[in-house]
């Protein structure tokens, strides 16, 4: 039996997932995208959301692109494949758009939040997309979150993920942060509420 | 679609190295030995050739840094093992007595071939350079200077060659026949000596200055330094240290009578204490701080010690008063404790009030140290409390003069005076050629940590071998023995080989993409393919592989 | 407490519930992270067991088996390569009635090399006389752990749970932990009737020949058809006690059903979405999802599936030669009823090849088009 009728199963999948959000964090190996996506699942998880995330299924290594996956959902999440049409997306390293297909997939009208120090309008080709920049990498270092070459922002990116869609509210991210970070609580918090109220938007 | 996995382009097309973000760096580090050595010696390598059996090319490789193996196995205080890192692992290695026995076995196989063959490029570069005085300094100056071309002349004030290795060291501890072979080596080079010239008064410097390209100053240091007691100028029983060695290495043995006080704490004292306890005499050494601040080689002071010379520690003389006759000194002397650490860390002793004793005595040596005699320089030569005014080459005040060792004020060591001479003569070279000085940027040092110490067993280790204080204390045999060939080449392989490849195969074994390749010299390290896991400078036993930052 | 875990994650806590002593295993991806885990536990002093550091996975079970052996509660986790470096060993362990719980994190075997999830691994072990339970969601990971000690220190055979790489194993999802006190009073101490032990010296494993070794062998079957009766039993108190349960089949929406999926894994999680959404659609569509694959629930399958009037099997595995394996069982349960319905069996999701809605759509919307399956075997999506 070769692969089918494709025809018949789209229309059952756009219907099947109209509530479900689904998210695509793109980074590279060893910037943690993979643990934004477990402190997102967490803080919407504490909103009483039922959640799933996952890393790419990919063996990963220091300085390659990889990605994370989150979905969200009022109800349980049955669903056990991989992520293939994100609603948005955040991008932890700018210089992944040259290299990998960043928006593929991605619906309409979806947010792109890139940790840049651009603004919106420097991202003119995603015409389709509303896009958002914070420099998350300056307001890392400021608060010693890694070194100006390699600083730590999946932290501090999620605050201005929950101001951009408002899929998931600040005192949410910040208490997963203060929970689940190990080291340097205050300063993952500082960063994160920083990138909340610093974030960049084609509306404004 | 092939029927099993298989790329029809071999992997070599998948050029790995682009994930690296550290990579491997095959390189040579300083061991700590080498970068302790004053001469600068490559420890390592010549120890890894005596651990191979092949003695000649150790000595050979020694000399091309150290023209004095023989000598310096015998008496130098070899900072080197201080360092050596195995001392940190389970007992340091002998280093002074392999070099001994390379030294000793390449002259006792020497078949005089050297002489034609070092001959033929001497003077080839037609510049002409004077060396004042034949001591370990002027004449390891001479050596490295002759064997780079230039034509040298030695101007002597003695009537023999040596400078304080003969006339300062007595016969147990460095025979003479050992310093005659080395410097009949170096002056084999085509070196000219002109003996019994001093300076100053048989020829003078300025007709050195016009009919040679350039000096070395290497007079050393021969003026004994006084106690300022009084009392002191009183007698000929109270002899200047450096007098008393010299007459006793010329074979003019000074009158001490039985008890011999002498005063000093550093090896002239202990040279001359064991000198005159081997003429028969009751030697007592009084020195005004503890034993631990001696300055003498440890090892000496030990063999003193079981020699049966008595020490007189925190003790300092005030005063001589002699006997009616003339033959008998009552030294007076005052108990001194220690006191709080001055700048350098030493404790400087004071006098306890009131502990005023006195010491008999037949005669008294002093040797608080010498100081260099520098009379003879003239006035733009400029000078310091410690000697001749010397820069980082080397070089004094005026145009075309360096000066070094003693008289220069180098630490008072044989193997400084070689390091010092050697330094000249590498200045003295890029000032005839017309070179500036590189900055030398600092090397890096094997530490303890670097190494990977799994790769290595603690184990058993020789000691030296000595004559028993019954068969040495009644003449002048050379006490220490050394190592027989055996125990210098199981000595030799406990070597760690501090950042010294070896080529133990271990980077080339562990790399998980045979990276590394073995050349004729060492290793490659193909980045094209290496990941930069750094698994071979992890199981690189001696740190010869290091880890940089990806250069993007 | 409910808690957002991965399934790696679920699987130690399982472990820390069930008050495991012994715990001997090598790392391999992608179970790693439940060493990991275990370790971290262990060393944070929150799970008082000795963590044997082995250098294989033969090791691994070897140290298992004499852990059990001296009456200790035991675990190990595994995968692929690893699980079928201990196939000599799983044998003994069975043979032995030693009731050891491992995790198998279902991979594919290699060659070619590959890391991703299928049941080959797993499936190879079928005839070692392991216990194999295979689960489609976190929840249902850390439960099965504490049943499965349950199970196998009642039946004294080993137990396997099986869960799906990187979809189980790496996927984080809320996950209900519960309380160590009411897991102490559901599953209490493993005492066995013999073990190891230097004050009553005992001989185990001796030789016995054609006179008894027969016997042995049909006690062991004996315990097997056992466990069925048994698992359901301690499922049953597990849904008292903790409000869940999962049954060692279950049948999904099969109510009048015209045709039944048979899954296992995070398939059958898929599928519920693709089930729901046909219902939704007045179409008679249901699915059997078998949890228990050893013993084989011959009897709840032949119920399950009485009614139906064709039968789609979802194979994440193969066997060479024959087919998907699963569909091998079913058949075969179905044979000596006399109720002939056309089994159609499917091979999908090998080697991580992601088994999605439509792949699960495609193959209910090709059952449904046919009246005999044709081929015994069909490939989904095959790209030749």
């Amino acid at each position: 039996m070769r692969a089918g009728n494709n025809t018949l199963t789209f229309s059952i999948l756009f219907s099947i997932f109209s509530e479900m959000i689904e998210i695509r964090i793109h980074g590279r190996g060893g910037q943690g995208a993979f643990t934004a996506s477990n402190l997102l699942a967490s803080a919407l998880f504490k909103e009483e959301k039922h959640v799933q995330s996952f890393p790419s299924f990919n063996a990963e290594r220091r300085g390659a692109p990889t990605a994370a996956f989150i979905r969200i959902d009022d109800s349980i999440i049955r669903l056990r494949c991989e992520v293939y049409t994100p609603d948005h997306l955040i991008v932890l390293d700018p210089t992944l758009f040259t290299i990998v297909d960043v928006t593929h997939g991605l619906k309409d009208g979806g947010w792109i939040i890139i940790n840049s120090d651009k603004r919106p309008d420097d991202f003119p080709s995603f015409t389709k997309f509303k896009v958002a920049t914070v420099d998350a990498n300056s307001i890392a270092v400021k608060h010693h979150l890694g070194s100006h070459t390699a600083p730590i922002v999946n932290t501090a990116i999620l605050g201005a993920f929950s101001k951009i869609t408002g899929i998931v509210g600040i005192d949410a991210v910040l208490a997963v942060v203060e929970e689940s970070i190990p080291l340097k609580k205050g300063e993952n918090v500082a960063a994160a509420r920083e990138t909340y109220e610093k974030v960049n938007t084609t509306e404004d | 679609m092939p029927y099993l996995a298989v790329s029809l382009a071999n992997t070599e097309a998948n050029l790995t190295g682009n994930w690296r973000s550290v990579r491997p760096v095959y390189k040579n580090k300083v061991p700590p030995c080498k970068n302790a050595c004053p001469a600068g010696e490559d420890i390592p390598l010549y120890l890894a050739l005596i651990s191979k059996k092949r003695f000649k090319e150790a000595w050979k490789r020694i000399i091309e840094s150290n023209p004095f193996p023989g000598v310096c196995g015998r008496v130098c205080y070899h900072p080197c093992e201080r360092e050596c890192l195995r001392g940190k692992f389970d007992k340091e290695i002998s280093i002074h007595s392999i070099e001994r026995l390379a030294a000793d076995y390449a002259h006792s196989h020497s078949r005089k071939d050297n002489k034609k063959r070092q001959r033929k490029g001497q003077g080839k570069k037609g510049k002409k350079v004077a060396i004042i005085g034949a001591g370990p300094a002027g004449l390891t100056c001479a050596y490295f200077l002759s064997k780079m071309g230039y034509r040298v002349i030695i101007f002597e004030a003695s009537s023999a060659t040596g400078g304080m290795l003969r006339q300062g060291i007595p016969e147990y501890r460095l025979p003479k026949k050992i310093l005659d072979k080395e410097i009949e080596y170096i002056l084999d080079l085509g070196i000219k000596v002109k003996n019994n010239t001093r300076i100053g008064t048989d020829i003078d410097i300025e007709d050195i200055r016009r009919n040679y390209n350039a000096i070395f100053i290497a007079t050393g240091a021969h003026k004994n330094r006084k106690l300022l007691i009084p009392g002191e100028d009183n007698s000929h029983r109270i002899i200047p240290g450096l007098d008393f060695l010299k007459g006793q290495n010329s074979g003019h043995n000074k009158e001490t009578g039985e008890r011999v006080a002498i005063i000093g704490g550093g090896n002239t004292a202990i040279d001359i204490a064991r000198s005159v306890l081997r003429q028969g005499t009751k030697p007592m050494l009084i020195y005004r701080r503890s034993r631990e601040e001696m300055p003498a080689i440890e090892e000496e002071i030990h063999q003193a010690e079981n020699e049966g010379i008595i020490f007189h520690y925190l003790t300092s003389p005030t005063d001589i008063i002699m006997d009616e006759e003339g033959k008998k000194i009552n030294l007076g002397c005052i108990r001194m404790k220690q006191g709080e650490p001055d700048k350098t860390g030493r404790r400087a002793p004071a006098a306890i009030k009131g502990s005023n004793f006195i010491i008999e005595a037949d005669s008294m040596i002093s040797a608080i140290g010498e100081d260099p005699d520098l009379s003879f320089l003239p006035a733009d030569i400029k000078t310091n409390k410690m000697g001749i005014l010397i820069d980082a080459n080397n070089a004094t005040t005026l145009e075309g003069v360096f000066a070094g060792g003693d008289a220069a004020g180098e630490p008072r060591s044989v193997i400084s005076a070689i390091g010092s001479g050697k330094r000249g003569a590498y200045s003295i070279d890029r000032y005839l050629k017309g070179v500036k000085s590189e900055e030398i940027s600092k090397p890096s040092i094997v530490q303890y940590e670097d190494l990977n110490l799994d790769y290595f067993e603690k184990g058993k280790w020789n000691e030296p071998l000595k004559l028993s204080v019954e068969d040495r204390i009644n003449d002048y045999k050379e006490v220490n023995k050394g190592f027989s060939a055996e125990m210098g080449i199981t000595e030799a392989s406990r070597c760690f080989s501090c950042g010294i490849c070896n080529m133990c195969d271990n980077c080339l074994i562990f790399c998980p993409d045979i990276t590394v390749v073995r050349k004729k010299k060492g290793y490659e390290i193909n980045y094209d393919y290496c990941k930069g896991c750094l698994i071979c400078v992890e199981e690189c036993p001696r740190s010869a592989m290091t880890s940089i930052e990806e250069i993007k | 407490m409910k808690k957002v875990l991965m399934g790696n994650h679920a699987v130690a806590y399982g472990v820390l519930l069930a008050r495991v002593g012994v715990i001997s295993a090598y790392p391999i991806t992608p179970q790693t992270t439940i060493v990991e885990k275990l370790s971290d536990l262990c060393a944070r002093g929150e799970l008082n067991a000795k963590l044997i550091d082995v250098e294989s996975e033969h090791s691994a079970m070897a140290g298992c088996i004499g852990a059990s052996a001296a009456g200790v509660r035991t675990f190990t986790a595994t995968s692929s390569q690893g699980l079928a470096l201990m196939h000599e060993l799983l044998h003994w362990a069975a043979g032995a009635r030693l009731p050891i719980v491992m995790a198998n994190v279902n991979r594919a075997m290699g060659p070619p090399w590959n890391i991703w999830t299928d049941q080959n691994d797993s499936l190879s072990q079928r005839d070692t006389g392991w216990m194999q339970f295979y689960c489609e969601s976190n929840q249902e990971v850390l439960d099965t752990v504490i049943q499965a000690f349950k199970i196998s220190e009642k039946v004294l055979l080993p137990s396997m749970i099986l869960l799906d790489g990187f979809f189980l194993s790496h996927t984080s999802e809320p996950v209900d932990i519960p309380d160590q006190e009411k897991v102490d009073s559901y599953l209490p101490e493993y005492k066995p009737k013999y073990k190891l032990d230097v004050k009553f010296p005992l001989s185990f494993g001796n030789l016995t020949d054609e006179n008894y070794y027969y016997e042995l062998r049909y006690k062991m079957q004996e315990a097997m058809e056992k466990a069925k009766n048994i698992a359901t039993e301690v499922d049953a108190e597990f849904l008292s006690t903790f409000g869940r349960s999962y049954g060692i089949v279950e049948s999904y929406r099969c109510d009048n059903a015209d045709l039944i999926t048979v899954t296992s894994g995070t398939i059958s999680s898929t599928t519920r979405v693709v089930i729901d959404k046909l219902r939704d659609k007045g179409k008679k569509i249901g699915m059997l999802k078998i949890k228990m694959f050893r013993p084989f629930p011959v009897e709840d399958v032949r119920m399950a599936l009485e009614n139906a009037k064709k039968v789609a099997v979802i194979d994440r595995n193969i066997s060479f030669g024959n087919g998907g394996i699963f569909c091998q069982e079913v058949k075969s349960a179905m044979y000596n009823t006399g109720n002939h319905i056309p089994v159609f069996g499917y091979i999908a999701g090998l080697g991580g090849r992601d088994v999605t809605p439509m792949v699960i759509e495609d193959i209910i919307d090709f059952t449904m088009r046919h009246d005999r399956p044709g081929d015994d075997i069909h490939w989904v999506g095959l790209k030749i």
